[in-house]
């Protein structure tokens, strides 16, 4: 599989193809990478699993409209966003602003109580995963996602501004933010 | 050391982290770290909690990527199994649009003896003539049409911008 690696016109091609042993690997090498932007997106393992399938499914069925001139995992990544957005607005209306907006979200409140907050630390390992786990779940969704792109996926800040579709500006500002807020609420729990 | 200094220390910190810094505001940078102690602690607490954030690690479901393999299997195959469906759909409108044309004249005429033995207006057995030669197409067209509306409206967000 490493001409995949080399050639995304070999995964356009299969996912054109609906090709099955495309796809195994594709889930194979991104279910990781995937995952935990669903996880950081959402703050809940249960929904970032069923996002995760459906992003896989999605994949299947539009996989004709993928292009060789895009990273696989922009696109990957968008389509997972708009599911966990079309998911919140299915679920609880208010969400989808929630989700998006920066500032004081109920998203972020929801995430503070027992169960939603132990989902990140029940998927993290170890003492001091689990505190950044915690202050992560403090941040809002949105800081919390670009800080991921930006940091655990090494993304340029114009390939985040596609994914989160958003100005540049944007991801700037909560990039800023979000580390802003990491450090101070680490600095909190460390203390 | 004058306010601003520091002020501008802790903005190409950020900075460095989030878009990148030049070579000489990096440069001014490690001078400025070098002589200043608070501005030396707030980048390691900067680097702390990037080297935190990166070093987090998720635990893996297990099973999820079997079951999601599995579901994508049965999913190739039902929609495999429908493009088949679609094509035989439109070979079959393809002959039946030949059939139609072929017979075309002869429906014309037996429309038209019709129309006569009844004593209706020509626009009334002309236009059942048309909707007779219609209703096939239209019927496969409102077909298609359900078909992608009970698509639903995914497409938008699997096309980037260009």
């Amino acid at each position: 599989m490493n001409a995949v690696e080399q050639d995304a016109g070999t995964v356009a091609r299969g996912l054109r193809r609906r090709d099955p042993t495309l796809i195994d690997y594709l889930i194979q090498q991104y279910q990781y990478r995937l995952l935990r932007y669903l996880l950081m997106l959402t703050g809940s393992r249960a929904e970032a699993e069923d996002l995760f399938q459906e992003t896989w499914m999605r994949v299947l069925e539009k996989g004709h409209q993928y292009k060789k001139r895009w990273k696989f995992e922009t696109w990957l990544f968008t389509i997972g966003r708009h599911l966990a957005i079309d998911f919140l607005r299915r679920r609880q209306p208010q969400s989808l602003d929630a989700l998006l907006q920066p500032v004081g979200s109920s998203r972020s409140l929801e995430l503070e109580d027992t169960a939603s907050s132990s989902a990140f630390e029940q998927a993290s390992q170890g003492e001091e995963a689990a505190s950044v786990a915690t202050a992560l779940a403090h941040l809002p969704p949105s800081c919390r996602e670009v800080l991921t792109l930006r940091f655990h996926e090494d993304m340029a800040l114009e390939e985040i501004a596609r994914i989160v579709d958003s100005p540049l500006s944007t991801v700037k500002s909560r990039l800023y933010r979000g580390l802003e807020e990491l450090r101070n609420l680490l600095e909190g729990i460390g203390a | 050391m004058s306010h601003n200094v520091h002020a501008r220390a802790e903005q190409l910190m950020d900075a460095w982290r989030v878009e990148g810094i030049s070579a000489a505001e990096r440069e001014w940078l490690d001078g400025h770290l070098e002589e200043c102690a608070r501005c030396r602690a707030r980048a390691q607490a900067n680097e702390g909690a990037l080297q935190r954030l990166r070093s987090l690690s998720i635990r893996e479901s297990p099973g999820l990527v079997e079951a999601t393999q599995a579901r994508v299997h049965l999913r190739a195959r039902e929609l495999n199994e429908n493009q088949v469906r679609l094509r035989a759909l439109w070979i079959s409108c393809g002959l039946s649009w030949i059939l139609g044309v072929a017979s075309a004249p002869l429906v014309w005429r037996a429309f038209e003896w019709a129309g006569h033995h009844a004593a209706l207006p020509n626009v009334i057995w002309e236009a059942g003539f048309v909707l007779w030669w219609l209703w096939p197409a239209g019927a496969v067209a409102a077909l298609l049409a359900w078909k992608r509306q009970r698509a639903g409206s995914v497409d938008d967000y699997t096309n980037l911008p260009r």
